[in-house]
């Protein structure tokens, strides 16, 4: 079964879900999301449910609706995104790692770019 | 247009002096999936019952615009309904079931059931007896869902399945039922798992209907505070609903958002439909007197 946690109303956790998809290119922008029924079975979700965190992403710019035919990507999307999680990155998550290397004592140089 | 599919108002179903279900209200538009939520004698199969004709009720009851009791043939067109008591005949082979079905309701479809079927690992030369529990309950599923009809009602259908089995009738019930104008009841007591495929729930204890309401409401209504163990006795103080572990430490639910103080004490997390179960139900004394 899903697990969703308990922080987040589900269709917020779901938005996230497909953002950080769309982050990845899937799907690439212009192109066609899956369905509402696909999303729902995928994950076991309420269709309502779905169409919620399909509107917040319609309401955060990241898709438009293409009228019956269903969500399509927005043309530059993935750009957008990109720029929002590079600052939410720098703003929220950077200091807070800061900290930990700072209280690890772990410089810069010890640090590997190189996948293990 | 935007007629409920049902619509019961005052809804009561006596056993002798004892009333089962008791003045009950509350209507399933379409396009809604519907928990049915209540401990074992809450009232959950007799108001299901009522709902398809088998039990006499007293109160206004509408299903599909029709009485259940002096309608029911005309409005089981429309209807179908796996009680909780549901059994498929050991001797029977699929094929035959589905025959039997093409003569037993004018809107069912053999070549929808088949279609259904292919989704599960039933096949049509199969006989009942040589299936497992949960493939026995895919072939019912199959089976309902393939007559033309607008509400499903499914007494625990789910009772006594593995996981693996719950979770492939849960995705063919969302995949192939649920197209945004039928509608469909489910009783069941995995609570924890069906959440995420209602949109709304009804919880009934000791015949009462606690809650009824849909679970974007439910979000926002209802407000779950996650805090440290140090502001239990501030918690406390302002009456949660309940008070209980999450994985981070302690939360407690309150009915509407309590006092600002009290919520700058902790963080807003999302209120589970177990925890609301669970207050909602476990003193019905108390619960009488606040809804």
């Amino acid at each position: 079964m899903p697990h969703w946690d308990d922080k987040l109303p589900i269709y917020q956790q779901l938005a996230d879900h497909l953002a950080a998809r769309l982050l990845d290119g899937q799907p690439a922008d212009g192109e066609p999301m899956p369905s509402v029924r696909a999303l729902a079975s995928q994950h076991l979700l309420n269709p309502l449910t779905v169409n919620r965190a399909l509107q917040a992403l319609v309401d955060e710019g990241l898709l438009e609706a293409h009228r019956g035919v269903g969500m399509y990507v927005k043309t530059g999307a993935r750009e957008r995104l990109k720029a929002s999680e590079r600052q939410r990155f720098l703003q929220d998550e950077w200091p807070r790692l800061r900290e930990r290397l700072r209280r690890l004592e772990i410089g810069a140089e010890q640090l590997s770019w190189e996948d293990q | 247009m935007n007629t409920p599919l049902v619509s019961a108002k005052g809804l009561t179903v006596r056993y002798g002096r004892k009333r089962a279900v008791d003045d009950v209200s509350f209507t399933i538009p379409k396009g809604r999936v519907v928990g049915l939520l209540g401990h074992n004698g809450a009232g959950k199969t007799s108001l299901m019952k009522a709902l398809v004709g088998l039990a006499p009720c007293d109160g206004e009851l509408s299903v599909l615009g029709l009485s259940p009791r002096r309608e029911r043939v005309q409005m089981l067109e429309s209807l179908c309904y796996i009680p909780d008591v549901a059994i498929l005949p050991r001797w029977a082979r699929v094929d035959q079931l589905i025959t039997l079905m093409q003569g037993l309701h004018p809107r069912f479809s053999a070549a929808r059931a088949e279609a259904l079927l292919q989704r599960t690992s039933v096949s049509l030369s199969h006989k009942v007896k040589a299936l497992s529990k949960g493939m026995v309950v895919q072939l019912h599923l199959a089976l309902i869902a393939a007559i033309d009809a607008q509400v499903m009602v499914l007494d625990e259908p789910t009772l006594g399945l593995d996981v693996l089995s719950r979770k492939s009738f849960y995705e063919m019930l969302i995949d192939e039922w649920c197209d945004g104008e039928r509608s469909v009841l489910i009783s069941t007591h995995q609570v924890e798992e069906i959440e995420s495929l209602l949109s709304d729930v009804l919880m009934l204890n000791e015949g009462k209907l606690v809650l009824s309401i849909s679970l974007e409401e439910m979000d926002r209504r209802f407000v779950a505070l996650s805090h440290d163990p140090t502001e239990a006795d501030a918690m406390a103080a302002a009456h949660p609903l309940l008070r209980y572990r999450t994985q981070g430490g302690t939360a407690a639910l309150f009915d509407g958002p309590p006092p600002a103080d009290v919520q700058a004490r902790g963080t807003r997390v999302r209120p589970s439909l177990v925890d609301l179960f669970v207050a909602l139900t476990r003193a019905p004394e108390i619960n009488r007197t606040q809804f």
